[in-house]
């Protein structure tokens, strides 16, 4: 793995490097806190420190050490009933919201920092995120993959614990006015895990739905440019980049009961929307529950 | 054995194969080159695939099994040539193979024809479509080879026909797309990816066809190596630094440098350094029980040395 982490990063994973070394000794500690993590994820890893699907520790690390520092000290976020998730093959399914994907970033630091024994919670991404220069390497090189049903049978065969966002981003890019509201929901997960036997665990992310509230979604100017949508927040584009830098809320992750359908994979589509509308249910009652408990959205 | 001839014997990993299968058959080739200082049991005919040559070769030799390596891989040069070589010289093989009552044959594609796009599966089996050329019309005379050849298999079961879809091969005597682009001083990447890619060693590589050829294997099928490793990886391991490129300087660079003729890639090749294109060798292992003896860390050793043919 040493090795592996001599050749040669990639600008982006450079530059985190160059932060980590002027960091802190708390930041250090949380270092040595996702190697040791990291350390105990069960992965089979081949010469070159690199498992069958593209994983590598070695940068994976790079990727969720700023992870773990926005989960421990930004978004100071609180986890309930992680335990619920079972060992083997898993499927979490949860909301999707914020403009960009910190709630992946949070769902995937809990699933490492909280859950016994550690697991690396595998993105299945949309199909125009491999077209992205770094983003792609940050989601392969930490363990994620496009989402094709191929991947996610391959995860699956392996043991693996996959997070999958059914809104994708119609949930991701909607408007502040819908938070909190589930957007249209892919059936392709409840088939998927029809087929495979795989247990479901519902997550509610309560906390992302306002940290970039969007006022509106440009649609044509998000064509031209080639990008899935295109959000006007109170800081972007007004601030440039700099307002892409989400609101310090509080995050709060709900996990729910596994969930285990019985049935085939081929029943018609009915059948399958009435499942995927009790996944929905179990998460709207999560994300309730998380609101609750909060006074506002930043403490 | 019998007799084996094999199309594009003087190629370097042509000769490869020839030394590998002389062992346990008679070997002869035929090339467009000719193959100097050749050992004394290998025949070799001069002849264009296209042409008239090839059914005397045929009729002279009468082979019980061929391997077919010869097609141009090379980009730059007339593109409407290359494709009349490869895909008409591979017909008229074929045809040739049923007149002349060939048993087995073994014709050599590649994995790269599956084509890189981003939303392409981990370890594609052999049932994935073949769209290399959506985006890298070069290399559409390679898809059609192949599917030429796909066909045959079904539509001429006297022959037994095994087509290969190999990974990258790399060694001292390769010279394929990825080969080529190891070697080089600066190989150039597009800054913000990093794909898997797959090698085998030639040895290897020869070893597969061997194989093919013994166990009289019909179908198609991918041949991979011991692994995969990220691109920038295999860089390192050729002790090589990559020249880092955002793609909106790569691609007008590439575009102008190809059809100048200073670099072999043309620009659809861009794709080849930002997706990855897996492929899974199960059905051949299945099929052959073959275990590839190179590891990842001595095919890069390997490659590193450059061997002068004889």
């Amino acid at each position: 793995m040493s090795e592996a982490e001599h050749a040669h990063p990639g600008a982006f994973a450079r530059l985190v490097e160059t932060l980590t070394r002027t960091l802190p000794d708390s930041v250090r500690e949380l270092d040595a806190l996702v190697t040791e993590r990291l350390a105990r994820v069960p992965t089979r890893l081949n010469e070159y420190g690199v498992d069958r699907f593209g994983l590598e520790p070695a940068q994976a690390h790079r990727g969720l050490l700023p992870s773990a520092l926005l989960y421990r000290h930004y978004f100071r976020v609180v986890t309930h009933g992680i335990e619920r998730v079972p060992e083997g093959r898993v499927l979490l399914i949860a909301n999707h919201a914020g403009q960009l994907p910190f709630d992946a970033a949070m769902l995937g630091a809990a699933m490492l920092l909280e859950a016994e024994p550690p697991r690396l919670a595998r993105g299945l991404g949309e199909y125009w995120i491999p077209r992205l220069p770094f983003i792609n390497e940050l989601m392969t090189r930490g363990g994620g993959l496009v989402g094709t049903p191929e991947n996610f049978r391959a995860l699956i065969d392996a043991e693996e614990c996959v997070m999958v966002f059914p809104e994708g981003v119609r949930g991701m890019n909607k408007t502040y006015r819908e938070r909190y509201r589930l957007q249209r929901f892919g059936t392709g997960f409840v088939r998927l895990a029809l087929e495979t036997h795989t247990p479901i665990v519902p997550v509610g992310i309560v906390g992302s739905e306002e940290q970039q509230p969007g006022l509106w979604d440009v649609k044509p100017l998000a064509r031209l440019l080639g990008m899935p949508a295109f959000p006007i927040t109170p800081t972007f584009p007004l601030l440039g980049p700099l307002g892409l830098l989400p609101l310090p809320v509080k995050y709060r992750i709900h996990f729910g009961v596994p969930i285990r359908f019985e049935g085939s994979a081929n029943e018609d589509d009915a059948a399958i929307q009435a499942r995927v509308a009790a996944v929905k249910i179990a998460i709207d009652k999560l994300l309730e529950a998380g609101r609750r408990e909060r006074k506002n959205p930043f403490l | 054995m019998g007799k084996v001839l094999i199309t594009g014997i003087s190629s370097p990993l042509g000769r490869l194969l020839a030394r590998r299968l002389a062992s346990g058959w008679q070997v002869c080739g035929v090339d467009s080159r000719s193959w100097q200082g050749r050992p004394r049991e290998i025949a070799m005919h001069v002849a264009d695939l296209r042409k008239r040559e090839l059914e005397d070769v045929m009729r002279a030799e009468h082979p019980q099994a061929v391997v077919h390596l010869g097609v141009r891989r090379e980009m730059r040069g007339d593109a409407r040539n290359r494709h009349d070589l490869n895909v008409r010289g591979t017909k008229r093989l074929l045809d040739h193979c049923a007149a002349f009552g060939v048993k087995q044959l073994v014709v050599v594609s590649t994995g790269t024809a599956y084509g890189a796009a981003p939303e392409n599966p981990l370890y594609m089996s052999e049932d994935e479509p073949l769209s290399a050329s959506r985006s890298y019309p070069e290399i559409r005379d390679r898809v059609e080879v192949d599917a030429l050849a796909s066909a045959f298999v079904w539509r001429v079961p006297e022959v037994r026909t095994a087509v290969l879809r190999p990974v990258h091969v790399l060694g001292p005597h390769s010279t394929g797309m990825l080969a080529d682009y190891l070697r080089r001083l600066r190989p150039p990447i597009v800054l913000g990816f990093d794909p898997l890619i797959q090698v085998m060693h030639e040895d290897d590589w020869a070893e597969s066809i061997a194989l093919s050829l013994t166990r009289e294997l019909a179908g198609v099928f991918n041949v991979v190596g011991p692994g995969q490793v990220p691109l920038r990886t295999a860089i390192s391991e050729l002790r090589r630094i990559p020249l880092a490129l955002p793609e909106f300087i790569m691609r007008p660079w590439i575009r102008t440098s190809f059809a100048a003729g200073l670099v072999p890639w043309p620009e659809g090749a861009i794709d080849y350094l930002k997706f990855p294109v897996t492929i899974s060798g199960e059905r051949f292992q299945h099929e052959t029980g073959w275990k590839p003896l190179f590891g990842l860390r001595e095919i890069f050793a390997a490659h590193r040395e450059r061997r002068s043919e004889s």
